[in-house]
């Protein structure tokens, strides 16, 4: 039974809360699009914005299949987004020392400029970094890899920062093409869209031209990672191996004690996170065409872990609305320059945000859209005739993420 | 495998010289004793006697300064717990801890071993193996819940069921993970009495459908009504081992556990 088929039934399985963010964001939604409509925000920042929202979801996505799922505790959200992004960045970008240094190497160089050798690189050394970080870390405590991922934040980005040769220092990297770069038709499409003028109220019209294909193309991109990602999650989670990484989260003693290689699926788990965080910095790369060491600053790893507990740790649903409330009020707050506070605005937006999470430790400690149905793999429970569903929810009482 | 590789009689569980000391402290010292396959064998000893501490080296969470632990004729000796539960060898803990977030029916989920869904490849690979496996697994976690008389907590959060009852779902699962040997810390420890007699019935039941035990318990009674042999630990040797009623009147038992006095 799909939410298409069967709306009503669909509607009806929701709790309380799933309804409540619903009709939020559905009335959220509306009003931006009248908001749009009347010409108060221009479309192509409207997707722009939506870009934001999908690139902080993945990030979301990362953190919450590290800890949301097995409890690891990563403060270096930062830097893997930041691999993801410089790693793409310094293969494609006419700006790059690197492309550069590569262009008189045979083979290499006929693979450069192309954003699909970003993505795969930029994967690559997140891949490599979470294996090199995870192999001291994983066996021991959790508080041990936080320590360490703290300090390879610092590494990263000092790193970053400090060798021009490779990332241009403190300059960052420009002249970064967009991901549909080379490709056919996709690389023309903005160009060749005709221009669109809807007037819907008279004297402000709204332009769509060949910014706003561009940028619409951008969020295709980012539902196709987002998509991909939480498909796979999905999927992940409510399985024996998602199971496992939730038991290692409760207690990883028993794990082992039931015959669980604990350790490695602890590395399965840092890994595929670590992988979804350097995505997100390959799709920013190639949205903001700029990358530069103010991109790996730890404000970074604090929002994702701020959007993974509000959004309810082990929640993927969680982790995406998590992602958009952290854009709303990161981008919402710029337009309060428009209206006259008596305070600078930007501050605000910290303030905001420690309201936030504030009032929902306090009143709802286990997160907005915590896990709230038995996660077993679903085609068993189809066949088997498995018994109904708890309606209150396995972590209505208790905190989902109170434990630490 | 050689002869001599081979389990003496018919020993599930073979201890043998094993030692562990922390800082100058010999917290096992030179243990030695086996545990016959389908038998229930009690091990007991005074508070500090180090039993704890040998199912951490038998399970493979202590590493032994010395001796052998073998499961089934195999020496398991300084491998990881999860490869010690692969020989057949499960545990379960004095404290059960609970898991978060999960009903009881998923806690029970966690228990069957090499689970095709456990691999993160073959979910997306096949996952109609994964489904069938579950299925499977589902139904007889289903059928073990039902013979615990416990099936009506199939679906409550696993945070909310009291100790007694999560002792039993822990039994039931380690079920699940279908051991040869089932080493048991203190499975009535906070109990109250009607589950406690429940529990000592369901391990009779598994022991005479095929489940060898070795387990820890204070509570005397229990003990001696269910086990035989008994092992009495004592500053981390073995004092001796016989039925109930031998250790009950050796002279070694009842100074260990009155410190000397009789």
């Amino acid at each position: 039974m799909s939410a298409l088929t069967d709306p009503k039934g669909a509607l009806a399985e929701l709790t309380r809360p799933e309804r409540w963010v619903l009709g939020v964001s559905v009335a959220f939604l509306l009003f931006l699009l009248a908001a749009m409509l009347i010409g108060a925000l221009g479309p192509t920042y409207f997707l722009f914005l939506v870009g934001l929202a999908g690139m902080y979801a993945l990030l979301s996505f990362g953190l919450n299949s590290q800890w949301g799922f097995t409890g690891l505790i990563n403060f270096s959200v930062a830097a893997f987004f930041g691999v993801g992004a410089y790693g793409s960045a310094l293969i494609t970008a006419s700006g790059s020392p690197l492309t550069e240094q590569l262009a008189d190497v045979p083979v290499v160089s006929s693979l450069l400029g192309f954003p699909i050798v970003g993505l795969v690189v930029g994967l690559a050394v997140a891949f490599v970094l979470a294996v090199l970080i995870g192999i001291p870390t994983l066996r021991l405590r959790a508080d041990y890899l936080a320590i360490a991922s703290l300090g390879l934040a610092e590494v990263v980005r000092l790193i970053v920062l400090n060798e021009r040769w490779l990332t241009n220092g403190s300059a960052g990297v420009r002249g970064i093409p967009g991901f549909f770069e080379n490709w056919p038709v996709l690389s023309t499409f903005p160009e060749a869209m005709p221009g669109l003028r809807i007037e819907v109220i008279p004297g402000s019209p709204v332009i769509l031209g060949t910014s706003f294909w561009q940028a619409l193309l951008n969020v295709l991109l980012v539902l196709a990672f987002a998509g991909a990602t939480y498909f796979v999650l999905r999927r992940a989670h409510r399985s024996p191996w998602g199971r496992v990484l939730r038991t290692i989260r409760s207690d990883e003693d028993l794990a082992r004690a039931l015959g669980k290689n604990t350790y490695s699926f602890k590395m399965q788990s840092f890994i595929i996170g670590s992988l979804i965080m350097a995505l997100a910095g390959v799709f920013y790369t190639h949205l903001n065409l700029y990358v530069g060491p103010g991109d790996l600053d730890p404000i970074t790893t604090f929002y994702a872990w701020v959007a993974v507990i509000l959004g309810g740790s082990g929640s993927n649903r969680g982790a995406l609305f998590g992602g958009i409330v952290i854009v709303t009020i990161r981008e919402g707050t710029r337009f309060l320059n428009d209206v006259a506070l008596p305070i600078d605005p930007a501050p605000l937006r910290l303030l905001l945000i420690g309201v936030v999470i504030v009032a929902v430790m306090r009143y709802r400690p286990q997160g907005i859209l915590p896990p709230q149905r038995e996660l077993i793999w679903p085609s068993a429970i189809d066949g088997g005739g498995a018994p109904e569903t708890p309606d209150s929810g396995v972590r209505e009482q208790k905190g989902g993420g109170g434990d630490e | 495998m050689s002869e001599g590789a081979l389990p003496k009689n018919d020993a599930v569980l073979r201890v043998d010289d094993l030692q562990k000391s922390f800082g100058g402290l010999a917290a096992t010292d030179h243990a030695t004793f086996a545990v016959e396959r389908g038998t229930i064998t009690g091990l007991i000893g005074p508070n500090g006697a180090g039993k704890s501490t040998l199912f951490n080296l038998i399970s493979g969470f202590y590493e032994p300064d010395g001796g052998t632990v073998e499961v089934n004729g195999t020496d398991v000796t300084g491998m990881e717990p999860y490869q010690v539960a692969d020989h057949g060898l499960i545990r379960t803990f004095q404290t059960p801890r609970k898991l978060e977030g999960m009903t009881v029916r998923e806690a029970m989920l966690v228990g069957p071993r090499k689970q095709p869904g456990e691999s993160f490849l073959t979910l997306f690979s096949s996952p109609g193996t994964v489904g069938e496996s579950e299925s499977a697994n589902l139904a007889e976690a289903e059928r073990i819940l039902e013979e615990f008389e416990i099936d009506h907590l199939a679906a409550q959060p696993a945070t909310d069921i009291s100790g007694g009852q999560m002792k039993l779902v822990e039994l039931a699962r380690a079920m699940l993970a279908e051991p040869e040997v089932l080493l048991l810390d203190e499975p009535v420890a906070g109990v109250n009495p009607t589950l406690a007699k429940k529990l000592k019935s369901q391990i009779r039941r598994l022991n005479e459908q095929g489940t060898t035990f070795l387990l820890i318990e204070h509570d005397m009674e229990f003990v001696m009504d269910l086990a035989d042999p008994i092992v009495v630990l004592d500053q981390g040797h073995v004092l001796t081992e016989g039925t109930p009623e031998g250790v009950r009147s050796d002279d070694r038992v009842i100074d260990a556990y009155l410190g000397g006095g009789t």
